[in-house]
Protein backbone atom coordinates (compact mmCIF):
# COMPACT_ATOMS: atom_id res chain seq x y z
CA UNK A 1 0.00 0.00 0.00
CA UNK A 2 1.62 3.35 -1.04
CA UNK A 3 2.21 5.96 1.63
CA UNK A 4 -0.58 8.67 1.94
CA UNK A 5 1.04 11.99 0.50
CA UNK A 6 2.38 13.76 3.64
CA UNK A 7 1.75 17.99 3.95
CA UNK A 8 4.95 19.56 3.23
CA UNK A 9 4.43 22.12 5.89
CA UNK A 10 2.18 20.38 8.97
CA UNK A 11 0.82 22.64 11.64
CA UNK A 12 3.14 23.06 14.50
CA UNK A 13 0.45 21.31 16.52
CA UNK A 14 -2.37 19.39 15.67
CA UNK A 15 -4.42 17.65 18.60
CA UNK A 16 -7.86 15.87 17.53
CA UNK A 17 -10.53 14.09 19.88
CA UNK A 18 -7.90 13.81 22.65
CA UNK A 19 -9.19 12.08 26.04
CA UNK A 20 -7.44 11.71 28.95
CA UNK A 21 -8.70 10.01 32.41
CA UNK A 22 -6.84 10.11 35.87
CA UNK A 23 -8.88 6.99 37.82
CA UNK A 24 -12.18 7.84 37.44
CA UNK A 25 -11.96 11.74 36.62
CA UNK A 26 -11.94 12.04 32.70
CA UNK A 27 -10.36 15.75 32.50
CA UNK A 28 -9.80 16.04 28.81
CA UNK A 29 -12.76 14.52 26.90
CA UNK A 30 -12.04 15.59 23.22
CA UNK A 31 -9.92 18.56 22.09
CA UNK A 32 -9.29 19.23 18.73
CA UNK A 33 -7.31 22.07 18.12
CA UNK A 34 -4.57 23.25 15.66
CA UNK A 35 -1.73 25.98 16.30
CA UNK A 36 -0.01 27.15 12.95
CA UNK A 37 3.57 28.73 13.38
CA UNK A 38 4.36 31.94 14.90
CA UNK A 39 0.92 31.51 16.85
CA UNK A 40 0.90 32.54 20.64
CA UNK A 41 -2.82 30.69 21.69
CA UNK A 42 -3.15 31.01 25.70
CA UNK A 43 -5.20 28.64 27.30
CA UNK A 44 -7.65 30.10 29.98
CA UNK A 45 -9.84 28.12 32.21
CA UNK A 46 -10.91 27.20 36.01
CA UNK A 47 -8.55 25.14 37.63
CA UNK A 48 -9.49 21.55 37.03
CA UNK A 49 -10.58 22.35 33.70
CA UNK A 50 -7.83 19.98 31.78
CA UNK A 51 -5.50 23.43 30.68
CA UNK A 52 -2.27 21.79 31.93
CA UNK A 53 -2.91 18.19 30.98
CA UNK A 54 -3.30 19.48 27.65
CA UNK A 55 -0.08 21.12 27.72
CA UNK A 56 1.38 17.48 29.22
CA UNK A 57 -0.12 15.76 26.69
CA UNK A 58 1.48 18.31 23.74
CA UNK A 59 5.06 17.05 24.97
CA UNK A 60 3.91 13.44 25.69
CA UNK A 61 4.74 13.85 29.56
CA UNK A 62 0.83 12.56 29.85
CA UNK A 63 0.14 10.02 27.04
CA UNK A 64 -3.38 10.27 25.85
CA UNK A 65 -6.33 7.44 26.71
CA UNK A 66 -7.70 7.94 22.92
CA UNK A 67 -7.10 10.93 20.00
CA UNK A 68 -3.54 12.02 19.47
CA UNK A 69 -1.67 15.08 19.31
CA UNK A 70 1.05 15.66 16.29
CA UNK A 71 3.94 17.83 16.71
CA UNK A 72 5.40 19.18 13.52
CA UNK A 73 3.75 16.33 11.36
CA UNK A 74 4.98 13.52 14.68
CA UNK A 75 3.82 11.88 17.27
CA UNK A 76 5.92 12.70 19.95
CA UNK A 77 5.34 9.21 21.74
CA UNK A 78 4.81 6.45 18.98
CA UNK A 79 5.33 5.68 15.34
CA UNK A 80 3.08 4.58 12.34
CA UNK A 81 3.65 0.86 11.70
CA UNK A 82 1.43 -1.52 10.30
CA UNK A 83 -1.70 0.09 10.96
CA UNK A 84 -1.00 0.54 14.77
CA UNK A 85 0.17 2.83 16.90
CA UNK A 86 3.85 1.90 18.36
CA UNK A 87 5.53 3.25 21.42
CA UNK A 88 8.27 5.13 20.32
CA UNK A 89 11.94 3.69 21.42
CA UNK A 90 13.27 6.27 24.46
CA UNK A 91 15.68 8.29 22.54
CA UNK A 92 12.99 8.84 19.62
CA UNK A 93 10.90 10.18 22.64
CA UNK A 94 14.10 12.37 23.84
CA UNK A 95 15.14 13.38 20.51
CA UNK A 96 11.49 14.46 19.80
CA UNK A 97 11.00 16.21 22.91
CA UNK A 98 14.06 18.43 22.79
CA UNK A 99 12.09 20.49 20.22
CA UNK A 100 9.64 21.14 22.41
CA UNK A 101 10.58 23.66 25.11
CA UNK A 102 8.84 23.44 28.41
CA UNK A 103 8.32 26.21 31.36
CA UNK A 104 6.83 25.07 34.33
CA UNK A 105 5.05 26.42 37.01
CA UNK A 106 7.84 26.02 39.82
CA UNK A 107 10.78 26.57 37.51
CA UNK A 108 12.17 22.94 38.16
CA UNK A 109 15.68 24.35 37.66
CA UNK A 110 18.32 22.25 38.75
CA UNK A 111 19.62 22.86 41.85
CA UNK A 112 23.08 21.37 42.19
CA UNK A 113 23.92 23.21 39.21
CA UNK A 114 24.98 27.17 38.52
CA UNK A 115 22.72 29.28 36.22
CA UNK A 116 25.18 28.42 33.33
CA UNK A 117 25.24 24.45 33.89
CA UNK A 118 21.80 24.14 34.19
CA UNK A 119 21.21 25.93 30.63
CA UNK A 120 24.36 24.28 29.01
CA UNK A 121 23.29 20.51 30.12
CA UNK A 122 20.99 19.59 27.31
CA UNK A 123 22.95 21.11 24.74
CA UNK A 124 26.43 19.24 25.97
CA UNK A 125 24.59 16.14 26.93
CA UNK A 126 21.74 15.62 23.95
CA UNK A 127 22.45 17.83 21.00
CA UNK A 128 26.31 17.02 21.83
CA UNK A 129 27.33 20.54 21.44
CA UNK A 130 30.75 21.14 22.30
CA UNK A 131 31.05 23.15 25.86
CA UNK A 132 32.65 26.16 24.99
CA UNK A 133 29.90 26.90 21.99
CA UNK A 134 27.07 25.61 24.27
CA UNK A 135 28.67 28.24 27.02
CA UNK A 136 28.72 31.00 24.45
CA UNK A 137 25.37 30.63 23.25
CA UNK A 138 24.19 30.36 27.06
CA UNK A 139 25.64 33.38 27.94
CA UNK A 140 23.72 34.98 24.51
CA UNK A 141 20.33 33.41 26.19
CA UNK A 142 21.06 35.22 29.71
CA UNK A 143 21.54 38.50 28.36
CA UNK A 144 18.28 38.11 26.20
CA UNK A 145 16.59 37.78 29.76
CA UNK A 146 18.39 40.00 31.57
CA UNK A 147 20.49 37.96 33.92
CA UNK A 148 24.14 37.66 32.18
CA UNK A 149 25.39 38.53 35.95
CA UNK A 150 23.81 35.29 37.19
CA UNK A 151 25.85 33.24 35.35
CA UNK A 152 27.88 31.82 37.91
CA UNK A 153 24.93 31.76 40.50
CA UNK A 154 22.80 28.78 41.80
CA UNK A 155 19.19 28.86 41.71
CA UNK A 156 18.68 28.95 45.06
CA UNK A 157 20.16 32.58 45.38
CA UNK A 158 17.57 33.66 42.52
CA UNK A 159 14.36 35.27 42.95
CA UNK A 160 11.44 33.65 41.66
CA UNK A 161 11.26 36.03 38.87
CA UNK A 162 14.82 35.73 38.21
CA UNK A 163 14.36 31.70 38.59
CA UNK A 164 11.57 31.22 36.08
CA UNK A 165 13.79 33.49 33.39
CA UNK A 166 16.76 31.27 33.34
CA UNK A 167 13.73 28.73 32.86
CA UNK A 168 13.18 30.35 29.71
CA UNK A 169 16.52 30.41 29.00
CA UNK A 170 17.50 26.91 29.70
CA UNK A 171 14.32 25.89 27.43
CA UNK A 172 15.49 28.22 24.79
CA UNK A 173 19.11 26.68 24.19
CA UNK A 174 17.13 23.58 22.77
CA UNK A 175 16.91 26.06 20.06
CA UNK A 176 12.72 24.47 19.90
CA UNK A 177 10.08 25.03 17.44
CA UNK A 178 7.63 25.69 19.97
CA UNK A 179 7.64 26.58 23.88
CA UNK A 180 5.46 25.26 25.97
CA UNK A 181 4.52 27.12 29.06
CA UNK A 182 2.55 25.62 32.62
CA UNK A 183 1.22 28.58 34.59
CA UNK A 184 4.43 30.80 34.12
CA UNK A 185 4.07 33.60 36.97
CA UNK A 186 1.37 31.70 39.77
CA UNK A 187 4.07 31.15 41.62
CA UNK A 188 5.68 34.48 41.73
CA UNK A 189 5.25 37.01 44.33
CA UNK A 190 2.98 39.71 42.46
CA UNK A 191 6.14 42.36 41.72
CA UNK A 192 8.25 39.45 40.08
CA UNK A 193 5.53 38.73 37.89
CA UNK A 194 6.14 41.53 35.08
CA UNK A 195 9.69 40.62 34.39
CA UNK A 196 8.92 37.17 33.46
CA UNK A 197 5.56 38.51 31.13
CA UNK A 198 8.16 41.13 29.55
CA UNK A 199 10.90 37.97 28.59
CA UNK A 200 7.85 36.04 27.29
CA UNK A 201 6.09 39.38 25.42
CA UNK A 202 9.74 39.86 23.39
CA UNK A 203 9.88 35.93 22.79
CA UNK A 204 6.68 36.41 20.64
CA UNK A 205 7.69 39.39 19.10
CA UNK A 206 10.51 37.60 18.14
CA UNK A 207 8.18 34.91 16.10
CA UNK A 208 8.14 31.71 18.28
CA UNK A 209 5.38 29.79 18.42
CA UNK A 210 3.77 29.92 22.01
CA UNK A 211 1.52 28.24 23.93
CA UNK A 212 0.34 29.40 27.42
CA UNK A 213 -1.30 28.22 30.47
CA UNK A 214 -1.68 31.52 32.13
CA UNK A 215 -4.28 33.56 34.07
CA UNK A 216 -2.85 36.99 33.36
CA UNK A 217 -5.65 38.02 31.12
CA UNK A 218 -3.78 41.56 30.32
CA UNK A 219 -0.68 39.24 28.94
CA UNK A 220 -3.30 37.20 26.69
CA UNK A 221 -5.29 39.66 25.77
CA UNK A 222 -2.10 42.15 24.72
CA UNK A 223 0.40 39.38 23.10
CA UNK A 224 -1.61 36.21 22.39
CA UNK A 225 -2.98 35.75 18.97
CA UNK A 226 -5.43 33.79 19.72
CA UNK A 227 -7.47 32.61 23.06
CA UNK A 228 -8.61 28.96 23.92
CA UNK A 229 -11.39 28.67 26.79
CA UNK A 230 -11.34 25.36 28.43
CA UNK A 231 -13.95 23.89 30.75
CA UNK A 232 -14.38 20.12 31.99
CA UNK A 233 -11.72 19.02 29.52
CA UNK A 234 -13.48 20.41 26.65
CA UNK A 235 -12.63 23.67 24.38
CA UNK A 236 -16.10 26.05 24.98
CA UNK A 237 -14.81 29.08 23.03
CA UNK A 238 -11.78 30.19 21.29
CA UNK A 239 -10.98 32.99 19.18
CA UNK A 240 -9.10 36.60 19.29
CA UNK A 241 -8.20 37.93 22.77
CA UNK A 242 -9.88 40.53 22.19
CA UNK A 243 -13.77 38.53 21.21
CA UNK A 244 -13.14 35.78 24.21
CA UNK A 245 -11.54 38.17 26.79
CA UNK A 246 -13.51 41.10 26.03
CA UNK A 247 -17.10 40.03 24.35
CA UNK A 248 -17.61 36.32 25.89
CA UNK A 249 -20.61 34.45 23.95
CA UNK A 250 -20.72 31.20 26.35
CA UNK A 251 -21.98 31.66 29.97
CA UNK A 252 -18.96 29.47 31.26
CA UNK A 253 -16.93 31.94 29.71
CA UNK A 254 -18.00 34.83 30.84
CA UNK A 255 -18.94 33.13 34.73
CA UNK A 256 -14.84 32.26 34.31
CA UNK A 257 -13.95 36.11 33.38
CA UNK A 258 -16.41 37.96 36.19
CA UNK A 259 -13.85 35.80 38.83
CA UNK A 260 -10.78 36.66 37.34
CA UNK A 261 -10.98 40.17 35.76
CA UNK B 1 5.26 37.71 96.02
CA UNK B 2 2.45 35.72 94.26
CA UNK B 3 0.53 38.59 93.36
CA UNK B 4 0.73 40.31 90.16
CA UNK B 5 0.54 43.72 91.32
CA UNK B 6 3.58 43.04 93.88
CA UNK B 7 5.83 41.89 90.63
CA UNK B 8 5.28 44.99 88.98
CA UNK B 9 8.31 47.31 88.44
CA UNK B 10 8.86 51.04 88.50
CA UNK B 11 10.16 51.97 85.28
CA UNK B 12 12.19 54.57 86.24
CA UNK B 13 14.21 52.96 88.67
CA UNK B 14 14.76 50.34 85.57
CA UNK B 15 15.72 53.14 83.57
CA UNK B 16 18.00 53.79 86.50
CA UNK B 17 20.30 51.23 86.17
CA UNK B 18 23.52 50.37 84.73
CA UNK B 19 22.73 46.67 83.88
CA UNK B 20 19.91 45.13 83.03
CA UNK B 21 20.60 41.53 81.86
CA UNK B 22 19.13 39.17 83.37
CA UNK B 23 21.63 37.58 86.01
CA UNK B 24 21.04 33.90 85.49
CA UNK B 25 19.34 31.46 88.10
CA UNK B 26 21.56 28.75 89.89
CA UNK B 27 20.70 25.36 88.36
CA UNK B 28 21.23 23.01 91.03
CA UNK B 29 20.46 19.90 88.80
CA UNK B 30 23.23 20.95 86.74
CA UNK B 31 25.83 21.85 89.06
CA UNK B 32 25.13 18.75 90.98
CA UNK B 33 25.73 16.29 87.15
CA UNK B 34 28.58 18.43 87.01
CA UNK B 35 30.12 17.44 90.35
CA UNK B 36 28.84 13.46 89.47
CA UNK B 37 30.22 13.56 85.79
CA UNK B 38 33.82 15.00 86.88
CA UNK B 39 33.83 12.73 89.63
CA UNK B 40 33.29 9.69 87.62
CA UNK B 41 35.79 11.33 84.69
CA UNK B 42 38.63 11.48 87.55
CA UNK B 43 37.92 8.09 89.03
CA UNK B 44 38.19 6.50 85.25
CA UNK B 45 41.59 8.48 84.62
CA UNK B 46 42.93 7.25 88.08
CA UNK B 47 41.81 4.05 87.37
CA UNK B 48 43.53 3.84 83.73
CA UNK B 49 46.94 5.30 84.74
CA UNK B 50 46.70 3.44 88.70
CA UNK B 51 45.73 -0.50 87.44
CA UNK B 52 48.65 -2.25 86.16
CA UNK B 53 46.52 -4.74 83.98
CA UNK B 54 45.83 -2.03 81.75
CA UNK B 55 49.51 -2.73 80.48
CA UNK B 56 50.27 0.70 78.80
CA UNK B 57 54.00 -0.35 78.43
CA UNK B 58 52.54 -3.37 76.55
CA UNK B 59 49.90 -1.13 74.56
CA UNK B 60 52.62 1.62 73.62
CA UNK B 61 55.49 -1.62 72.49
CA UNK B 62 52.50 -2.52 70.03
CA UNK B 63 50.71 0.19 69.02
CA UNK B 64 53.08 0.51 65.98
CA UNK B 65 54.23 -2.89 65.45
CA UNK B 66 54.16 -4.25 61.69
CA UNK B 67 52.16 -7.09 62.45
CA UNK B 68 49.81 -4.24 63.99
CA UNK B 69 50.19 -2.17 60.93
CA UNK B 70 49.58 -4.92 58.05
CA UNK B 71 46.03 -5.74 60.06
CA UNK B 72 45.83 -1.88 60.10
CA UNK B 73 46.05 -1.78 56.13
CA UNK B 74 44.00 -5.43 55.80
CA UNK B 75 41.04 -3.48 57.55
CA UNK B 76 41.27 -0.75 55.34
CA UNK B 77 41.40 -3.02 52.40
CA UNK B 78 38.61 -4.95 53.46
CA UNK B 79 36.53 -1.71 54.33
CA UNK B 80 37.12 0.18 50.57
CA UNK B 81 36.29 -2.93 48.82
CA UNK B 82 33.62 -4.21 50.58
CA UNK B 83 31.91 -0.46 50.31
CA UNK B 84 32.57 -0.12 46.79
CA UNK B 85 30.77 -3.27 46.07
CA UNK B 86 27.75 -2.04 48.29
CA UNK B 87 27.69 0.82 46.87
CA UNK B 88 27.92 -0.07 43.33
CA UNK B 89 25.59 -3.05 43.56
CA UNK B 90 23.29 -0.63 45.87
CA UNK B 91 22.84 1.51 43.54
CA UNK B 92 22.04 -0.77 40.81
CA UNK B 93 19.78 -2.46 43.52
CA UNK B 94 17.91 0.48 44.40
CA UNK B 95 17.52 1.15 40.22
CA UNK B 96 16.05 -1.91 40.05
CA UNK B 97 13.64 -1.51 42.83
CA UNK B 98 11.84 0.89 40.79
CA UNK B 99 12.42 -0.83 37.84
CA UNK B 100 9.13 -1.04 34.98
CA UNK B 101 9.97 -4.75 34.46
CA UNK B 102 8.25 -6.72 37.80
CA UNK B 103 11.02 -9.80 37.93
CA UNK B 104 13.61 -7.10 37.88
CA UNK B 105 11.78 -5.54 40.92
CA UNK B 106 11.34 -8.87 42.68
CA UNK B 107 14.54 -10.12 42.15
CA UNK B 108 15.89 -6.50 44.08
CA UNK B 109 13.33 -7.04 46.53
CA UNK B 110 14.31 -10.66 47.57
CA UNK B 111 17.97 -10.02 47.10
CA UNK B 112 17.57 -7.35 49.92
CA UNK B 113 15.04 -9.41 51.65
CA UNK B 114 17.85 -12.15 52.15
CA UNK B 115 20.83 -10.31 52.44
CA UNK B 116 19.52 -8.34 55.32
CA UNK B 117 17.50 -11.13 56.69
CA UNK B 118 20.50 -12.84 57.36
CA UNK B 119 23.57 -12.15 59.68
CA UNK B 120 26.87 -10.82 58.56
CA UNK B 121 28.77 -13.11 60.29
CA UNK B 122 26.72 -16.43 58.93
CA UNK B 123 27.21 -14.76 55.17
CA UNK B 124 30.59 -14.72 55.82
CA UNK B 125 31.22 -18.01 57.18
CA UNK B 126 28.63 -18.75 53.80
CA UNK B 127 31.63 -17.20 51.66
CA UNK B 128 34.47 -18.78 53.79
CA UNK B 129 33.21 -22.32 53.46
CA UNK B 130 31.95 -21.56 49.45
CA UNK B 131 34.62 -24.29 47.95
CA UNK B 132 32.61 -27.08 50.20
CA UNK B 133 29.45 -25.57 48.38
CA UNK B 134 30.73 -24.85 44.48
CA UNK B 135 33.86 -27.25 44.82
CA UNK B 136 34.92 -25.58 41.59
CA UNK B 137 33.70 -22.20 39.71
CA UNK B 138 33.46 -21.85 35.96
CA UNK B 139 31.22 -21.05 32.99
CA UNK B 140 28.44 -23.67 32.33
CA UNK B 141 24.94 -24.68 33.14
CA UNK B 142 24.03 -25.43 36.50
CA UNK B 143 24.33 -29.02 38.51
CA UNK B 144 28.28 -28.88 37.73
CA UNK B 145 28.23 -29.62 34.19
CA UNK B 146 31.16 -26.68 32.93
CA UNK B 147 32.88 -25.75 29.88
CA UNK B 148 35.28 -24.30 31.65
CA UNK B 149 35.71 -24.53 35.73
CA UNK B 150 38.06 -23.87 38.24
CA UNK B 151 39.22 -25.02 41.93
CA UNK B 152 36.97 -22.62 43.90
CA UNK B 153 39.48 -22.31 46.54
CA UNK B 154 42.15 -21.05 43.99
CA UNK B 155 39.84 -18.49 42.51
CA UNK B 156 38.24 -17.18 45.72
CA UNK B 157 41.07 -17.03 48.23
CA UNK B 158 39.63 -16.05 52.04
CA UNK B 159 40.14 -12.61 51.51
CA UNK B 160 37.83 -12.43 48.36
CA UNK B 161 35.78 -14.40 50.34
CA UNK B 162 35.46 -11.55 52.95
CA UNK B 163 35.25 -9.30 50.47
CA UNK B 164 32.10 -11.20 49.18
CA UNK B 165 30.84 -11.64 52.25
CA UNK B 166 30.67 -8.26 53.71
CA UNK B 167 30.36 -6.27 50.42
CA UNK B 168 27.31 -8.47 49.17
CA UNK B 169 25.55 -7.94 52.81
CA UNK B 170 26.12 -4.22 52.35
CA UNK B 171 24.71 -3.76 48.98
CA UNK B 172 21.24 -4.63 50.62
CA UNK B 173 21.69 -1.88 53.08
CA UNK B 174 23.00 0.47 50.46
CA UNK B 175 20.00 0.20 47.90
CA UNK B 176 17.10 0.83 50.51
CA UNK B 177 19.24 3.97 51.61
CA UNK B 178 20.36 5.09 47.45
CA UNK B 179 16.35 4.29 46.51
CA UNK B 180 15.07 6.70 50.08
CA UNK B 181 17.61 9.32 48.06
CA UNK B 182 16.10 8.56 44.91
CA UNK B 183 13.00 8.89 45.79
CA UNK B 184 13.38 12.26 47.54
CA UNK B 185 13.85 13.86 44.52
CA UNK B 186 11.12 15.62 43.40
CA UNK B 187 9.26 14.28 40.79
CA UNK B 188 9.31 18.03 38.57
CA UNK B 189 13.86 17.73 38.32
CA UNK B 190 12.36 14.31 35.92
CA UNK B 191 10.29 16.09 33.82
CA UNK B 192 12.22 19.13 33.54
CA UNK B 193 15.23 16.74 32.45
CA UNK B 194 12.80 14.96 30.00
CA UNK B 195 11.45 17.70 28.43
CA UNK B 196 15.09 19.17 27.65
CA UNK B 197 15.57 15.72 25.89
CA UNK B 198 17.71 13.96 28.15
CA UNK B 199 17.32 10.25 28.52
CA UNK B 200 16.77 7.78 31.46
CA UNK B 201 20.31 7.39 32.02
CA UNK B 202 21.34 10.42 31.68
CA UNK B 203 18.45 12.46 33.61
CA UNK B 204 20.01 9.84 36.62
CA UNK B 205 23.40 10.66 36.16
CA UNK B 206 23.67 14.36 36.17
CA UNK B 207 20.15 15.27 37.40
CA UNK B 208 18.46 12.76 39.76
CA UNK B 209 21.54 10.96 41.67
CA UNK B 210 23.67 14.15 42.66
CA UNK B 211 20.77 15.74 44.30
CA UNK B 212 20.29 12.10 45.95
CA UNK B 213 23.29 11.95 47.03
CA UNK B 214 22.98 14.72 49.67
CA UNK B 215 19.95 12.78 51.44
CA UNK B 216 22.41 9.51 50.44
CA UNK B 217 26.00 10.97 52.07
CA UNK B 218 25.20 10.93 55.77
CA UNK B 219 23.71 7.40 56.35
CA UNK B 220 26.86 6.18 53.95
CA UNK B 221 29.02 7.71 56.17
CA UNK B 222 27.41 6.02 59.08
CA UNK B 223 27.69 2.65 56.86
CA UNK B 224 31.05 3.42 56.26
CA UNK B 225 31.77 3.48 59.69
CA UNK B 226 29.90 0.92 60.75
CA UNK B 227 31.81 -1.58 58.33
CA UNK B 228 35.60 -0.43 59.37
CA UNK B 229 33.99 -2.32 62.77
CA UNK B 230 32.16 -4.67 61.06
CA UNK B 231 35.58 -5.89 59.09
CA UNK B 232 36.44 -7.78 62.27
CA UNK B 233 33.91 -10.48 61.67
CA UNK B 234 36.56 -11.87 59.56
CA UNK B 235 38.29 -13.15 62.31
CA UNK B 236 35.96 -16.09 62.33
CA UNK B 237 37.55 -17.05 58.73
CA UNK B 238 41.40 -16.05 59.48
CA UNK B 239 41.59 -13.19 57.65
CA UNK B 240 44.53 -11.27 59.77
CA UNK B 241 42.73 -7.69 59.73
CA UNK B 242 43.70 -5.69 62.99
CA UNK B 243 41.88 -7.82 65.56
CA UNK B 244 42.60 -11.21 63.18
CA UNK B 245 46.65 -9.43 63.95
CA UNK B 246 46.33 -8.25 67.79
CA UNK B 247 44.56 -11.81 68.70
CA UNK B 248 47.32 -13.43 66.91
CA UNK B 249 49.85 -11.52 69.00
CA UNK B 250 48.12 -12.54 72.55
CA UNK B 251 47.94 -15.66 71.67
CA UNK B 252 51.38 -15.68 71.97
CA UNK B 253 51.98 -13.53 74.95
CA UNK B 254 48.66 -13.52 76.85
CA UNK B 255 48.38 -9.76 77.19
CA UNK B 256 44.37 -9.77 76.01
CA UNK B 257 43.63 -6.51 77.11
CA UNK B 258 47.02 -4.44 76.16
CA UNK B 259 46.45 -5.85 72.85
CA UNK B 260 42.32 -5.17 72.93
CA UNK B 261 43.33 -1.54 73.94
CA UNK B 262 46.02 -1.62 70.75
CA UNK B 263 43.02 -2.37 68.40
CA UNK B 264 40.16 -0.02 69.94
CA UNK B 265 42.77 2.68 69.71
CA UNK B 266 42.98 2.14 66.02
CA UNK B 267 39.60 1.77 65.11
CA UNK B 268 39.25 4.95 66.83
CA UNK B 269 41.38 6.61 65.25
CA UNK B 270 40.46 5.61 61.88
CA UNK B 271 36.95 6.20 63.19
CA UNK B 272 37.79 9.47 63.80
CA UNK B 273 39.40 10.42 60.48
CA UNK B 274 35.87 8.85 58.46
CA UNK B 275 33.92 11.38 60.70
CA UNK B 276 35.74 14.38 59.27
CA UNK B 277 36.15 13.16 55.69
CA UNK B 278 32.15 12.47 55.79
CA UNK B 279 31.69 16.10 56.88
CA UNK B 280 33.62 17.67 54.16
CA UNK B 281 31.68 15.13 51.36
CA UNK B 282 28.53 16.29 52.79
CA UNK B 283 29.34 20.16 52.20
CA UNK B 284 30.69 19.10 48.53
CA UNK B 285 27.33 18.36 47.53
CA UNK B 286 25.05 20.49 49.47
CA UNK B 287 26.59 22.47 46.61
CA UNK B 288 23.18 25.36 45.42
CA UNK B 289 21.24 23.78 48.86
CA UNK B 290 23.00 25.45 52.12
CA UNK B 291 22.19 28.56 52.97
CA UNK B 292 25.33 29.06 54.65
CA UNK B 293 27.77 27.93 51.36
CA UNK B 294 25.21 30.31 49.70
CA UNK B 295 26.18 33.04 51.79
CA UNK B 296 29.84 32.23 51.37
CA UNK B 297 29.68 31.99 47.49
Amino acid sequence: MPEPALRADPPIVEIRDLHKSFGPIEVLQGIDLTIGRGEVVCLLGASGSGKSTMLRCINHLEQPDRGFVLVDGMLVGGNVRDGRVHEAAPTEVAERRSRIGMVFQQFNLFPHMTVLDNVTLAPVRVKRVGRAAAQAAARTLLERVGLSAKADAYPGQLSGGQQQRVAIARALAMEPALMLFDEPTSALDPELVGEVLDVMRDLAASGMTMIVVTHEMGFARNVATRAVFLDDGLIVEQGPPEQVIGAPTHDRTRAFLAKVL
Amino acid sequence: MTTGAAMRVDAEQLAGMADTRLVRRRRIGATLLNVVVALLVVAAVVELVVNPNFDWPIVARYLFDTNVLEGVLVTLELTVYAMVIGLVLGVVLAVLRQSRSGLARGAAWSYIWFFRGTPVLVQVLFWGFAASLFPRVGIGLPGGLFLVSWDTNAVVPIFAAAVLGLGLNEAAYMAEIVRGGLLSVPSGQTEAARTLGLGHAETLRFVILPQAMRVIIPPIGNQVISMLKMTSVVLVIGVADLLGSVTEIYARNYRQIALLLVASIWYLALTTLLTYGQSRLERRFGRGISRLEDDRA
